[in-house]
């Protein structure tokens, strides 16, 4: 039996994140996957769809390159090599995963971890079995999976998930997304910049959910006006593959496409790891965990997807810093989950950080509200850029920056402005008072911070 | 009806001044005698503070961060048609400051301990907040006020500057936010400890001392000592900076010496073999269910029991007259951040360790949350200073007047010793009293320490 300090199930952002920080705090560290370093984000996530993203956008690019006066002729646009691309980024990715752990003396154990106690990992690999213990903790970040509504099998061919989205090299002529989170929009983008039909549904009474409502009705704006139909409010009461189509039945109409892909929701891998044998508390089908990470049971940690929401990457890697300090006896600062930017990478993007409007005034604040369009930044009519705007609440009695929305280019590299400065609790004076270089598209979340104190400049 | 004015009550015996922090009341709402008008921080504590009449409270003279000294009119409680002009008009009118009385209160207190007022006999009389019209007092407490009908008191009623923490320059470390609440909610952000990156005060430091104005002062259990925080020296910047006396900080400055120079202080140091002390605390200790007991705990036992044998050690200096008491109300010296505070764990001599251990711990843990109520805080006979978390071999204490004397208590130290067989090792702990020569002569101290050192050594004692 191998013993190491801190056993990790898993290696997606979360568990290879944890592992990196105990090692580089003295640590020995084994680290299980089931599939290949990085996890869904590196492999089948975060990183591939962003590549693909990356192709709709530069498609999208040479689409309007009249607008530039540069005429295109004969252009021809390969699906299947955008795929192509987008999994040599994610091999390139779990290749530097793989080399961050020879650098850190990780040991990588290929196979499925399953507690066989608190402190024992068995791992069934290609090789049969191995049994690793942990001398000091058991770090599990199995992640999550895409899941499916009541009654509705995924095939990965007519009726898929974003597994099958990411890998498929064909496209199809017409396909229906049901659900318009993150995936369901950023899919829907890819798809449409490659000409398929598409059609986005959602339960709730608009897109993108967790948004500021004026995002969502920026984003319903810019996506039908490329051809997007979006039909929200509607249930889907039955997805029928039919061979070559799949009906879609809702009480908003029927819908009839090539494909379906499933964007609504993922659920946590919690099962066949061992959970149920050293009793495990569970909470919703998340595992229930301690400000450190720790689970029910001490000495076992979890973080990442399994560990509740919000199920995103950047929330993973920061859970994992906090459990490797906190079993390194670090006493680590908790995670501010309220303080967590999520981000969209559709066209044009969708950032965001605290409080919607909404929910700032349902918590009986009296709030400030400023919005600056991109329209009127010089750098983004210069980048023929202009869809969207920067909109900041504020507290209006203290200044607090109680939440920022971003739409439009670029503006999940923005919206780290308002994240730094709510971690430093910086009030909107400090954000006026600090120079933004011009021209910037940054310009305007400094404008939209103006426009909450009544007095924005470019406007 | 009757207009019913409120002052800066007298909630310790050396209180001069209090300091509002906030009104749980607002100006223009009705109060019923009894309800909590306000809340005070005086010297040692903070203290909610009732109201003694009913009706409206119509004015409010001194605003929450101000002080006052005791005695001065800080608002007015009357009927909506009542004419409190006159009433308010004294207060704020009046040529003597409040340096010329209470300058009027102090040399009473530095010729003559004697005129410190008895020690109360019954315990009530302390936290009742004193006012002009009604409820018995005592002597002291009426002559102050008698002082201020004659010479209304001007108080601190000089608006506070908006923003004191942005005012102090690069000496508070607190986020932007946390400055403009705490400016918006009168909180005073040098009282406040941060629990932020590098002690910064955030948001949530604001908010829990705007709260509960108490607990904001408590050190943080988890924060590391400030001597080990590294500091990083520096030739540039200030050479100096004059840091304004805490409430509590002036009380220790101004009281200490009015112990040292008129009580003549003589010392007397003993040695006590811990070994089989500590070995009965460990298993003690190992007890499923039983309070954890400190070697504090343990002297505290011992001293309240010895004390019963040496009531000439547990007495008191009148001027004219020796009080010896009968009971041991212990003093526990407690140090906090800013300085230190004495609870006082009563009738110490009939409670077991258990009960000490528990008592003690509970006095503790609010003295640092600044949560004691004024009548613990008095009437200790004799007191304790234990300095043994801190490494410290022996020291010696000031006493606290009235009380007769103190012990200053040393680490648990292991040391070689002499046994029958050569060279051994025993723990030990040097303990030096203080006492008043006026009230007892050396040997006494020495008898009494020696069978504090007998009882010690002899632990199981304790326990019967």
């Amino acid at each position: 039996m191998a013993k190491y300090d801190l056993v990790v199930v898993g290696t997606g952002p979360g568990g290879y994140v944890c592992a990196i920080r105990a090692a580089q705090l003295g640590l020995t560290v084994a680290a299980v996957e089931d599939d290949r370093p990085g996890g869904v984000c590196l492999n089948w996530g975060c990183i591939p769809t962003k590549a693909l993203l990356r192709n709709a956008e530069v498609v999208h690019l040479f689409e309007k390159a009249e607008t530039f006066g540069i005429t295109v002729q004969g252009m021809k646009v390969d699906y299947a090599a955008a795929v192509q691309r987008s999994r040599g980024v994610a091999d390139r990715m779990a290749k530097g995963v793989e080399f961050l752990f020879r650098k850190n003396k990780i040991t990588l154990v290929p196979g499925t971890g399953t507690l066989k106690s608190k402190n024992v990992v068995e791992v069934r690999g290609k090789d049969g079995l191995t049994t690793l213990e942990a001398g000091r903790a058991v770090i599990l970040a199995t992640g999550s999976e895409p899941r499916s509504l009541p009654g509705v099998a995924i095939d990965e061919k007519t009726v898929i998930s974003s597994n099958g989205a990411v890998r498929n090299e064909a496209r199809p002529k017409s396909i229906v997304v049901i659900g318009a989170g993150a995936v369901g929009v950023e899919f829907a983008d890819v798809y449409r910049s490659y000409g398929v039909e598409v059609t986005l549904l959602e339960a709730l009474p608009r897109i993108v959910p967790i948004e500021d409502e004026e995002v969502s009705t920026q984003l319903t704006r810019s996506l039908s006006r490329r051809g997007i139909t979006i039909k929200t409010g509607v249930k889907v009461s039955a997805v029928k593959p039919m061979g070559a189509s799949v009906v879609i039945e809702t009480d908003g109409g029927r819908f009839e496409a090539e494909q379906v892909l499933m964007a609504v929701g993922r659920g946590a891998r919690t099962k066949g790891i061992g959970l149920e044998t050293i009793g495990v508390t569970l909470e919703r089908g998340f595992v229930k965990v301690s400000p450190t990470m720790e689970t029910s049971v001490k000495g076992v940690y979890a973080i990442g997807d399994m560990a509740g929401a919000p199920l995103l990457a950047h929330k993973a890697m920061a859970e994992g810093v906090v459990a490797a300090e906190a079993v390194a006896g670090k006493n680590p600062r908790p995670i501010d989950y309220g303080n967590v930017p999520s981000c969209t990478y559709c066209r044009p993007q969708v950032a965001s950080i605290g409080l919607t409007e909404a929910k700032a005034k349902e918590g009986g604040r009296e709030v400030a509200v400023g919005k600056f369009p991109f329209t009127a930044s010089g750098k983004a009519v210069a980048m023929a850029e202009t869809e969207g705007f920067v909109k900041v609440v504020a507290d209006k009695k203290t200044g607090e920056i109680l939440g920022a929305h971003i739409i439009g280019a670029e503006a999940t590299e923005m919206i780290h402005e308002f994240a730094v400065g709510r971690t430093l609790e910086a009030t909107v004076d400090e954000i006026m008072h600090t120079i933004h270089a011009h021209p910037t598209l940054s310009e305007a979340a400094l404008e939209a911070t103006m426009a909450a104190l009544g007095h924005a400049i470019h406007i | 009806m009757a207009v019913t004015k409120v002052v800066m009550p007298k909630l310790s015996e050396q209180m001069e001044a209090g300091k509002v922090i906030k009104w749980l009341k607002k100006e223009g709402d009705r109060v019923q005698s009894g309800d909590i008008l306000a809340e005070v921080e005086t010297d040692k504590a903070d203290v909610e503070m009732e109201a003694f009449g009913s009706g409206v409270l119509r004015k409010i003279l001194v605003t929450a961060g101000d002080k006052a000294p005791v005695g001065a009119l800080i608002g007015v409680i009357a009927e909506e048609g009542d004419d409190i002009n006159a009433v308010v008009a004294q207060a704020g009118g009046g040529a003597p400051s409040a340096a010329a009385s209470s300058a009027g209160a102090k040399p009473a207190m530095a010729d003559r301990p004697a005129a410190v007022p008895p020690q109360p006999k019954s315990e009530d009389h302390a936290e009742r907040t004193p006012s002009p019209s009604k409820g018995p007092e005592s002597p002291g407490i009426r002559r102050a006020q008698e002082t201020v009908a004659q010479q209304p008191v001007v108080t601190e009623m000089a608006p506070r500057p908006q923003a004191p923490a942005a005012a102090d320059g690069g000496r508070v470390k607190a986020s932007p936010l946390a400055r403009k609440i705490a400016a918006q909610s009168g909180v005073d952000l040098k009282l406040v400890h941060g629990s932020g990156p590098g002690g910064r005060i955030v948001r949530r430091d604001v908010e829990a001392a705007a709260a509960a104005p108490a607990a904001a002062a408590a050190p943080s259990a988890a924060a590391p000592s400030p001597a080990l925080r590294p500091v990083t020296p520096t030739v540039t910047g200030p050479e100096y900076e004059d840091v304004a006396l805490s409430t509590m900080r002036a009380a220790i400055a101004k009281r200490m010496p009015l112990s040292k120079a008129p009580v003549p202080h003589f010392y007397v140091t003993s040695e006590v073999a811990m070994d089989r002390a500590w070995e009965l605390r460990e298993e003690l200790n190992g007890l499923e269910g039983q309070p954890k007991i400190s070697v504090n705990d343990l002297v505290i036992r011992t001293c309240a029991l010895t004390l019963l044998h040496h009531p000439g050690v547990n007495a008191s200096f009148q001027g004219e007259s020796i009080r010896v008491f009968h009971r041991v109300h212990m003093g526990i010296a407690v140090a906090l951040e800013e300085g230190l505070i004495t609870p006082v764990l009563r009738d110490a001599h009939a409670k077991t360790l258990a009960q000490i251990a528990v008592e003690a711990r509970d006095l503790a843990e609010r003295a640092r949350q600044r949560k004691l109520r004024t009548q613990e805080l008095s009437g200790a006979t004799f007191s304790i200073s234990n300095l043994g978390m801190f490494d410290v071999r022996d020291f010696s204490a000031i006493i606290n007047p009235p009380e007769g004397a103190i012990l200053a208590v040393g680490s648990v130290r292991k040391v070689p010793v002499v046994t029958d067989e050569g060279l051994g090792v025993g723990r030990r702990m040097a303990m030096t009293i203080s006492c008043d020569h006026r009230v007892m002569d050396g040997a006494m101290g020495a008898r009494f320490l020696q069978d504090v050192k007998r009882l010690l050594e002899e632990p199981l004692r304790l326990l019967v």
